[in-house]
């Protein structure tokens, strides 16, 4: 059996089941965060909150780095690939996401050249196959994908590829969790940290929600017995009062995270002094742009960009929905002017955003008609 | 205005209720998604090409009188993968829309347009392989026509075929006619030929070993019609959009919901690896010789048995369940004991793959 | 590797793979194969020196973590 089949085991799921019965306290409502994209996507593949007791409620977060991304950076994006000799690669995610012009899948349609890569290794090897084209990269992701981004860029240093750029578009996980927590309206009883991002940022960044929020977390894997493990832990520390960070995630993530990857992070990017989030307005030292060791490489150095700033939609209440203020049915455009295919908002763009997830998997998932 | 108090119920009432709505054309131009055999796909054809045409049911091939007449354009890339080539697919394809309108393929006509510069040996393995596969498929081709291109305005080759079949006697079958009860069959594992596609491109490093499920689906329907007959409400080959397309399209049809058993579709290791790496379901992955069957409780058990004798068909099983409420909704039941919704495709995950 | 479907958004998901390496290779890219044979170059140089036959997490194309069975 493979390794990670231990942790999908439906048997196991039952019995964590039951003792997440038995923990929560009757009449007491519990509402966790899963803050990290690939929580919400195992949750609704697998059902997991069909097994969890109807007190228990799961929020989903803004950890979706690509659908994050402003629409007038979008616009950047499609404003370089409409530029003459450019080569705009990007991964598959980022293709739908619209800015205020349309998106990169219309903007290939209407003949620019944009390609899509699995990653930026494939955006450098365009580039070397490419001599007399720019190559530009899309970069995007948070702690866990800027690593990749940043052995990129050191091998396009040293081989001396020229015609290769990266337009950063990468986001770090504190300051918005930060943001979140600082709301006065936030609803939430606790976290399940993001367990990629720890692999590389380590536990101890997540530290400061139980000490300076009262809110415990507990890092997670990705499996289905993953989350319901972390659940049952989360559920624990509230019904015995406890605030602390816990790991799940042993397996994978040690406590300090990947120092090697943090170094070369350090390399290759400095924090901008803010950057903008959708739906979440502007973040202080949030997102990464290349260091003066890279300038060379930087996009944003490289050609003109518009820098033109496109405010959220007025109808859009993806704010509310990622504190958990309300739920996505309950924002008035969901399903009617907000669908999968014509988003708003961050909630809808991405298929692991809270909304889309619930359009698309999660309803009629619990207790539906007839079914 | 005062806020709608709207409940959980009602705002899903409002989306199945827009959704159940025939699909309007709205796009500015054309894009990959309108390929992919997804959302993007039916909306053209229901906003576009049905009310242009005054067609009223869509299905894989037309019935007129006791003949089926079908059409089929292939322009997979690259032309030969693992399991075959465009030719071996152009003829099993179009063999396969007639086999599950319930018609007994009969003949083919074959148009080709010819990319400048394409090789003689390249041109003549195609032709090769096109003789051989409907020789072996029983089908005569029986006319055609050939066009040159420019280098460049076309990958090689493009295929269009046009096939003609006899409707079965034995053959009841109507995409509207699925009843609460019935049961959904597949005749074997899914996902390869997407996922092989994928691989001859070599767009990304990854090897594994799979092979292309392209072959005609004639024996499996013969054996389906013959033991469950009237019980047989539908047919369908599993192409672009993959298996979660077809229950879609069927649940809509027949306005109808669908659950699937997800721990009961086979599916190899190879593809389960593939799919996981490209982070892809192999649900909505594209299949060419693997069909879903829609047939009455009493008769699924025989009609499985049945397939599962065919050759190529020995992993056939019954995957899942028809039921009242809500129309037009599919449901995958997950293998850890949960469930999750699983709508039409909406982009374009596995472009030019047929 | 990173992809994307509508189902599922690799790079939003911040998912990782987890694969054997099957042959350490030059400049820390090494040849690693998932359990059921699917099979990348993988840069390996953030998790250090790889053997054949360890288990990693790989994201993105890079390995990210060495998998500890406990």
């Amino acid at each position: 059996m493979r390794f990670v089949d231990e942790f999908r085991d439906a048997e196991l799921g039952r019995v964590l089941a039951g003792q997440i019965a038995a923990t929560v306290e009757p009449g007491r409502r519990y509402k966790v965060m899963e803050v990290c994209g690939g929580h919400t996507h195992t949750i609704y593949k697998y059902g997991v909150a069909d097994l969890l007791p109807p007190n228990v409620e799961l929020v989903h977060g803004p950890g979706c780095p690509v659908c994050v991304i402003p629409m007038g950076r979008v616009d950047d994006a499609l404003a370089i690939a409409r530029r003459e000799n450019v080569i705009l690669t990007s991964f598959g995610d980022m293709m739908r996401v619209p800015g205020g012009d349309g998106t990169l899948l219309e903007t290939k349609a209407a003949g620019a050249d944009v390609r899509m890569v699995y990653s930026p290794l494939d955006a450098l090897r365009i580039a070397r196959d490419n001599p007399g084209r720019e190559v530009v990269f899309f970069a995007v992701g948070f702690e866990t994908t800027a690593p990749s981004t940043a052995l990129t860029l050191k091998r396009a240093k040293a081989e001396g590829v020229e015609n290769f750029s990266v337009f950063c578009n990468h986001v770090t996980i504190v300051p918005p969790l930060r943001a979140l927590l600082e709301s006065p309206d936030l609803r939430l009883d606790g976290f399940i940290g993001p367990g990629h991002v720890a692999t590389v940022v380590g536990v101890r960044p997540f530290e400061f929600i139980p000490a300076d929020y009262g809110k415990p977390v507990v890092v997670s894997g990705f499996e289905p017995l993953d989350v319901l493990q972390s659940v049952h832990m989360l559920l624990r520390q509230l019904v015995d009062g406890r605030c602390e960070v816990e790991n799940q995630y042993t397996r994978v993530v040690p406590y300090e995270g990947n120092p090697r990857a943090l170094e070369v992070l350090e390399e290759v990017f400095e924090l901008r002094p803010h950057f903008e989030w959708r739906g979440l307005g502007f973040i202080s030292h949030s997102g990464l742009k290349l260091s003066e060791g890279y300038a060379s490489f930087d996009t944003e150095l490289r050609f003109d960009i518009p820098g033109v700033r496109v405010a959220d939609p007025k109808a859009c209440q993806c704010g509310e929905v990622l504190k958990g203020v309300i739920k996505p049915w309950e924002c008035k455009v969901f399903g009617t002017a907000c669908t999968p295919e014509r988003p708003i908002g961050t909630c809808m763009v991405s298929s692991e955003g809270a909304c889309a997830a619930y359009y698309n998997y999660g309803r009629f998932s619990r207790e539906p008609a007839a079914v | 205005m005062a806020v709608e108090n709207r409940t959980e119920q009602q705002v899903l009432g409002l989306i199945e209720r827009v959704k159940a709505k025939p699909l309007r054309f709205r796009d500015e131009q054309v894009t990959m998604a309108h390929g992919a055999g997804g959302k993007a796909t039916l909306a053209l054809i229901e906003g576009l090409l049905a009310p242009a045409f005054g067609l009223e049911e869509l299905a894989d091939a037309a019935v007129v009188g006791d003949v089926a007449l079908t059409t089929d354009s292939f322009v997979v890339k690259p032309i030969r993968f693992p399991g075959g080539s465009i030719g071996e697919l152009a003829v099993n394809g179009t063999v396969n829309d007639l086999a599950v309108a319930g018609a007994r393929p009969l003949a083919l006509t074959l148009s080709l347009v010819l990319e400048e510069g394409l090789t003689a040996d390249d041109l003549r393995a195609e032709v090769e392989a096109i003789a051989r596969t409907a020789s072996a498929a029983g089908v005569a081709v029986v006319a055609g026509d050939t066009k040159v291109v420019e280098r460049g305005h076309c990958d090689s080759m493009y295929v269009t075929t046009t096939g003609i079949g006899r409707i079965d006697d034995r053959a009841r079958l109507s995409p509207g006619s699925l009843r609460p009860g019935d049961r959904v069959l597949v005749s074997g594992p899914i996902g390869e030929h997407g996922i092989a596609i994928m691989l001859a491109r070599g767009e990304f490093e990854l090897e594994a070993p799979v092979e292309s499920d392209m072959r005609s689906l004639w024996p499996a329907v013969d054996a389906l019609l013959d033991a469950a007959g009237d019980s047989l409400r539908c047919i369908r080959d599993a192409t672009r959009g993959g298996v979660a397309s077809v229950v879609n399209e069927l649940a809509r049809a027949s306005g109808v919901a669908i659950v699937v058993r997800e721990r009961d579709v086979p599916v190899s290791p190879a593809v389960t690896g593939a799919c996981e790496i490209l982070g892809l379901d192999p649900m909505y992955v594209a299949n060419e010789g693997t069909l879903l069957a829609f047939v009455a409780p009493e008769a699924a058990e025989s009609a499985c048995e049945a397939l599962r004798s065919v050759a190529g068909h020995k992993q056939a099983a019954v995957i899942g369940e028809v039921k009242a409420e809500p129309p037009g909704l599919v449901l995958v039941e997950t293998a850890f004991g949960g469930r999750r919704v699983m709508d039409l495709l909406v982009g374009d995950p596995l472009p030019r793959i047929c | 590797m990173s992809a994307c479907n509508d189902d599922h958004c690799i790079t939003c998901a911040d998912e990782g793979v987890e694969m054997r390496v099957l042959e350490r290779g030059a400049a820390g890219v090494s040849v690693c194969v998932t359990e059921d044979g699917g099979r990348a170059d993988v840069m390996t140089e953030l998790v250090g020196v790889v053997e054949d036959g360890d288990l990693v997490l790989v994201h993105a194309g890079v390995a990210i973590a060495r998998l500890r069975r406990a």
